[in-house]
């Protein structure tokens, strides 16, 4: 009933057609802003609609996909399984992978994954709501830059929709090298929007900042990336290098056959298998080689209390033998997880940098206060989601056992961290974009925390919080965008009774505020749950305690804490006038406003509300990711047992 | 799915019919016919009011557990966290219904008189009705999160309504105070729901995780850990100590409000949570202990409170945090003493409290219309010939909230003593402490009469004084806001008597309640002991009825010529530190606000010296940049000579390496 084939082409033209789009508004907007504002936001709504023509199917097929799962009882897959695969060579569900390579590193038989960098682009749980967020908050993003943004305006809309572009690239890559060109490209729209359409004097500054750290940050990731490929090729057949070797196989001899190293991959699935594989094996490795040991070391018993002095020196070989394999078996093993320690902190370096966590989040206060509300907007709501995804696509699938290891101490503390510090620093904060910036870093760390709890719980909350945190931190500073279009000013002093002068504009804020300090109804309530949960949950607990847990829950607090102090000063109190009368009288919500701030909106009533379709559809992803992550912790654990 | 004829289905109608009531009156506000707004509030509130009193009547009669439960569909579920729409009727959330949505109308018919011709009419009783809806919300739930939906519901709408008047700065203020306040109570309820959770078998439905705490009960440090954490959500909510600051100070809402939410039905939800969780807190005396120490010492200490305020809302609103902490001394004790009193007495009190407070403090809000708006007893006296139907309901309340024999609270008041006086002479391990208690609750009846009878003897006893704020239009309240007060009165009169004493009802009732039985199965597990007959005490009733016609006569002796105040000179330093409220306030500010406040903008330095690292890191290319800059100085001769020398180096080197 769906047409598989035409929904391909819809995920290509929901990715190329903001570049087109970008084109059109650059070269048809020149005559003034009016028309280049018209045909931009004319162009992002029916963006968002092939977007929503692509979502529907894509979540009714994700729906039923967990269901079926569920209902059969389906182990988890052991990869990400991404549907509507421009390029499938296959029919009509899908191989999940695609035959269109862009740039091949080596030759290698029909049989093994092709060695070669792909223009693999794909949708899954994690992803979808993100594309849909995306071209959303881009709608709303050229409706609130409608009076703001008069100077070569064109020229402003057209980066605006290469920045979506870049963004939804990256969304929606299934492969690394893919995703990473997509990751960095964002950097090139960013920097143009924040350096010329700017609002503060410092803003020259404030881009090249924010491009070099970012930058500085995902410079280790590309080394990241680069030591998982190299450290986890698929594995081949010793006797048969043309063939794929995922398993143990026994000869006849009932002796195990290991795999060797063949080819590079670049596809995140097939390296999530290989890196599952090779982890594998090393463990089987291990055991193999003590099994070994111990019938030598048997053999040795028997020779010596035997009446043929002759098999004495033979067993002592072989036990001799027996140890030396064994050796390097566990040589191998502990080469390959100092390895997997270095690139796992490297790999995770740029995204921690684009979410921000704190402390490497110093190079948002310039950027956000300096960038246009709009762009503001796409940054936190979007941008940001880059890093998060790149957690939960990259991070966690490729380097599973450090996850477990070092992701609640070390991230899971930085994330509780950043909850506290960021909230304090808003609560500080005169000026409203850093404000709703700060603000954002705190709910981020949250996200993250949530992440690296490594539960369902808890990842199907950070995925969830994505959605919820683009939602509101975008709205809010869409929301912020109005009071600088009219005031001229976004110094928190300036404003005063509010409710009084815009109380529909009023209303708008006190349901993102409302939202953003997780009110029950509201969607992130839902997410803030789920994450305590996780935290709660014996998988956490185990390393860590409840440390986490208390400064996760003091978030539910500290945000009030600061929201209502906003809102306090903003909007209660006797009325303030703008500082500098502007030329006409500043005016409630208008028209477009009504759906650049209702949307978000009614989508936060929504998703507070009704998640479960959303948490379903995320469902059958999420496991794929716990299934790896208990695989990793059930090592650990081993490992620890063997230990002792 | 389940009937909607059938009792909790019709009792979910009763509940959703505000909701509707609100965004009605929202419509109404938005489509310029907002003076009509009170009556989609008026009527969904009656309506619904109606309905649960019919379910109530279906249900009354009978013996054995009553307790249906109905699941809306899945609200969020992944992994070990299922979480459904799930609603529970049982007595306990019966007579809250029907508590809460009975005054609910009567409050929101006095609002149309009070509020009428007011700018945000129908901003007012749409967030009144969304209230009304939360709170049904939080008493029918069947899981902790529907309940913490009910729960910051009510928040949200207290805070909308304290900031009502927002153009006013201590509106806005109080407003923000009211949420900030309880929801810091809130961060240790949800610690208490997921350590719950965890330790419950990972069940959200409020009977299963009571059955598996039965079953396999936790250590008892997490149980008490469990039950405190839960406690403290209440003690926010229903401004116990150490954070009743609060409600003293949203008495800026309207007065309707005050008399809705901050007294009748918002702020008892802590002691609703409490009787909820009664099972759990069976299990652990000393978390018992600690809630009755935090009741005993709050009542205490807000009755002192109260003595000495000029704003008769304010001693209102400190008479209520008395009472509050009366039903959580009561709650505290069924550990001690079997649930079935303690909770019932608890509850009990509840349900008269809400009808005499609500009473009164209508009966200080058509005071406050008809003196132009103000409260400040040192500005009028004497109202007793203006305002005779406000004097006359006003005294009834007056009257059962100090614990007159035979009115509401006399009763409610006598049950919760009596069961302090029993866990204080049971055998537990704590009971000295118990009959400690006994003795606070005693000297706090005594002075609730003294300060009823000052503020009632100092707004209508005296010469007539009226302010100018009235512009000499002051006059006895119109029909709408009138009738209100009888209806409240004679519920302040009758209702304590009808309920209880006379036919046991209320007890019998309630303790067929799942939560209450289960927590009276524990007890009786925990305890070894015998269930002995609830009887009415002469002793204790002759000892209450003492102090309050004591403190009544009190009040009479040094008030009854009305105000001013004169005070005694010896009594001087005592009653300043009475309306300085103690200084609690300004501690706070100094020992948590300030702090907090500084720790902010530390944060914010920090920040900017994290970033200035970060800018110094960013030298280190330029920095070294500028050390190898002078050897590019563009002379052909200086590169030559660099050549040769790194050269001759380079070869010295590989020959002195293979030379070794």
């Amino acid at each position: 009933m769906l047409n598989t084939e035409a929904i391909r082409i819809l995920v290509l033209a929901v990715l190329f057609a903001p570049v087109a789009l970008a084109a059109l508004v650059g070269l048809a907007g020149r005559s003034g802003y009016r028309s280049a504002r018209r045909l931009a936001s004319l162009g992002a709504l029916v963006h968002l609609g092939l977007t929503a023509a692509l979502a529907v199917p894509a979540v009714y097929v994700l729906i039923d996909r967990s269901e079926s799962e569920e209902a059969y009882g389906h182990r988890a897959a052991n990869s990400f399984q991404p549907i509507f695969v421009p390029g499938d060579p296959s029919g009509e569900l899908g191989s999940y992978e695609t035959a269109w390579n862009l740039f091949p590193v080596a030759k290698a038989p029909a049989d093994l994954p092709p060695p070669a960098i792909q223009f693999f682009l794909g949708i899954d749980g994690l992803n979808i709501w993100l594309v849909l967020l995306t071209s959303i908050l881009t709608y709303v993003a050229v409706l609130v830059s409608h009076g703001s943004i008069r100077e070569r305006a064109a020229g402003y809309y057209a980066w605006l929709f290469l920045l979506q572009a870049a963004i939804l690239g990256a969304f929606l890559s299934f492969d690394i090298v893919l995703f990473y060109i997509f990751f960095e490209l964002t950097l090139i729209p960013a920097f143009f929007l924040i350096g010329c359409w700017g609002t503060g004097g410092g803003r020259r500054d404030a881009a090249r900042k924010f491009f070099l750290y970012t930058l500085l940050g995902s410079l280790f990731t590309l080394v990241g990336i680069f030591g998982i490929v190299l450290t986890n090729p698929t594995p081949v057949s010793q006797t048969n290098p043309d063939k794929t070797h995922y398993t143990v196989v026994l000869d006849a001899k009932g002796q195990p056959h290991y795999p060797k190293a063949g080819p590079v991959t670049f596809s995140i699935p097939k390296l999530m298998r290989n890196v599952a594989v090779w982890n594998h094996f090393h463990e089987i490795a291990i055991r193999g080689a003590e099994l070994k040991k111990v019938a030598a070391a048997k053999g040795l018993e028997k020779a010596r209390s035997g009446r043929e002095p002759i098999a004495i020196p033979l067993a002592e070989d072989d036990v001799a033998k027996a140890e030396r394999e064994w050796q390097t078996a566990k040589a191998d093993r502990e080469h390959y997880k100092s390895l997997q320690y270095w690139l796992f902190f490297a790999l995770i370096a740029g995204f921690v940098v684009k979410v921000p966590l704190v402390p490497f989040h110093t190079w948002l206060p310039a950027a956000y206060s300096e960038a246009p509300p709009a762009v503001a907007l796409l940054f936190s709501g979007v941008l940001a989601k880059l890093g998060t995804l790149g957690l939960v696509r990259i991070v966690l699938p490729l380097c599973p056992d450090m996850a477990v290891q070092q992701g609640l101490p070390v991230f899971g503390f930085l994330g509780a961290l950043g909850i506290v510090y960021a909230a304090f620093c808003a609560f500080a904060q005169r000026d409203l974009k850093l404000f709703a910036a700060y603000s954002s870093v705190s709910h981020l760390g949250l996200l993250v925390l949530g992440t690296f709890t490594l539960t369902a719980e808890g990842l199907t909350g950070a995925a969830l919080h994505m959605v919820n945190h683009g939602l509101t931190a975008g709205a809010m500073f869409a929301l912020v965008g109005f009071l600088a279009e009219r005031y001229r000013t976004t110094d928190m002093n300036q404003f005063g009774g509010l409710i009084g002068r815009f109380p529909i504009y009023a209303f708008w804020m006190f349901v993102i505020c409302l939202a953003s300090v997780g009110l029950p109804g509201l969607n992130n309530f839902i997410g803030e749950m789920l994450i305590l949960s996780a935290l709660f949950s014996p998988e956490a607990t185990a390393p860590v305690g409840y440390g986490l847990g208390i400064a996760a829950a003091s978030g539910i607090f500290l945000s009030a804490w600061y929201t209502m102090t906003m809102l306090r000063k903003v909007f209660f109190g006797p009325l303030l006038l703008p500082p500098t009368p502007t030329d006409v009288e500043p005016r409630d919500v208008r028209p477009h406003e009504w759906v650049a701030f209702g949307l978000p909106a009614l989508l936060c009533l929504a998703l507070g509300i009704f998640p479960q379709p959303v948490i379903q559809s995320m469902k059958s992803d999420v496991n794929i990711i716990v299934r790896q992550t208990d695989d990793a912790r059930d090592r650990a654990n081993d490992a620890k047992s063997a230990a002792k | 799915m389940f009937d909607l004829s059938s009792p909790i289905g019709l009792a979910l109608i009763a509940a959703a019919l505000p909701l509707a009531g609100a965004v009605l009156a929202a419509i109404l506000g938005w489509s310029k016919l907002g003076r009509f707004a009170h009556l989609p509030a008026i009527l969904s509130f009656a309506s619904a009011s109606v309905i649960s009193l019919l379910v109530l009547a279906g249900v009354i009669e009978g013996d054995g557990a009553l307790s249906m439960s109905a699941d809306l569909g899945t609200w969020f579920s992944v992994g070990r966290l299922n979480v459904t729409f799930a609603f529970l009727l049982d007595p306990l959330s019966l007579v809250m219904l029907c508590t809460v949505t009975f005054i609910a109308t009567f409050i929101a018919i006095f609002s149309a008189g009070y509020m009428r011709g007011d700018a945000g009419y129908a901003r007012y009783f749409s967030i009144m009705s969304l209230f009304v809806f939360a709170m049904c919300l939080l008493v029918m739930s069947n899981n902790f999160f529907v309940l913490l939906a009910g729960w910051e519901g009510v928040g949200l709408c207290s805070y909308l309504l304290v900031g009502y008047y927002y153009a006013k700065p201590s509106a806005a203020a109080a407003a923000r105070k009211a949420f900030l306040v309880t929801r810091l109570g809130d961060v240790g309820l949800v610690l208490g729901i997921f350590l719950l959770w965890q330790a419950g078998g990972y069940h959200t439905t409020f009977d299963s995780l009571f059955d598996h705490i039965a079953k396999y009960p936790p250590a008892s440090g997490t149980i008490t850990a469990i039950c405190l954490l839960l406690f403290c959500g209440a003690v926010g909510k229903s401004a116990q100590l150490p954070l009743y600051v609060w409600l003293p100070d949203a008495m800026e809402g309207p007065t309707p409000v005050s008399a809705l939410i901050h007294a009748a039905t918002m702020v008892t939800a802590g002691v609703f949570l409490l009787a909820r969780c009664a099972p759990l807190f069976v299990l652990s005396p000393e978390a018992g202990l600690i809630v009755s120490c935090i009741g005993g010492a709050t009542a205490l200490l807000a009755g002192f409170l109260a003595l000495a305020q000029n704003d008769l809302k304010r001693v209102l609103a400190y008479s209520t945090v008395s009472q509050l902490g009366f039903m959580f001394l009561a709650l505290g004790c069924s550990g001690v003493i079997s649930p079935k009193v303690a909770v019932v007495a608890a509850m009990f009190h509840l349900f008269t409290h809400a009808f005499f407070k609500a009473l009164l403090f209508l009966g200080s809000g058509s005071v406050m219309h008809a003196m132009g708006n103000v409260i400040d007893m040192r500005k009028f006296g004497g109202l007793r010939k203006l305002m005779p139907w406000t004097h006359a309901t006003f005294l009834i309340g007056s009257a059962a909230l100090a614990g007159v024999p035979l009115l509401s609270g006399f009763w409610s008041k006598d049950q919760i003593l009596h069961g302090l006086l029993e866990a204080g002479e049971s055998h537990a391990k704590y009971h000295t402490i118990y009959l400690g208690l006994f003795a606070v609750a005693l000297a706090t009846a005594g002075l609730t009469a003294f300060y009823t009878f000052r503020a009632y003897f100092l707004t209508f006893w005296g010469t007539e004084r009226i302010p100018h704020e009235a512009h000499g239009h002051a006059h006895e309240s119109p029909a709408v806001m009138v009738v209100p007060l009888v209806v409240l009165a004679v519920g302040a009169l009758l209702v304590g008597l009808i309920v209880d004493p006379l036919t046991h009802g209320f007890g019998h009732f309630l303790e067929r309640s799942p939560s209450i039985a289960n927590a009276h199965a524990g007890y009786l597990a925990h305890s070894n002991m015998v269930e002995k007959p609830h009887a009415f005490s002469w002793l204790v009733a002759g000892l209450s009825s003492l102090l309050a016609l004591g403190g009544i006569g009190a009040a009479f002796a040094i008030y009854r010529r009305g105000g001013p105040e004169i005070v005694p000179a010896k009594l001087k330093p005592i009653y300043a530190l009475s309306q300085n409220k103690l200084y609690v306030d300004e501690t706070y500010a100094a020992a948590f606000v300030k702090p907090a406040e500084w720790l902010a903008s530390t944060g914010r330095q920090f920040d900017a010296f994290l970033d200035a690292i970060a800018r110094l890191l960013s030298f280190a290319p330029r920095l070294i940049a500028g050390l190898l800059r002078p050897l590019h100085n563009g002379l052909v001769q200086f590169y030559a000579l660099g050549t040769v020398l790194g050269l001759a180096v380079f070869l010295t080197v590989v020959v002195f390496r293979s030379a070794r």
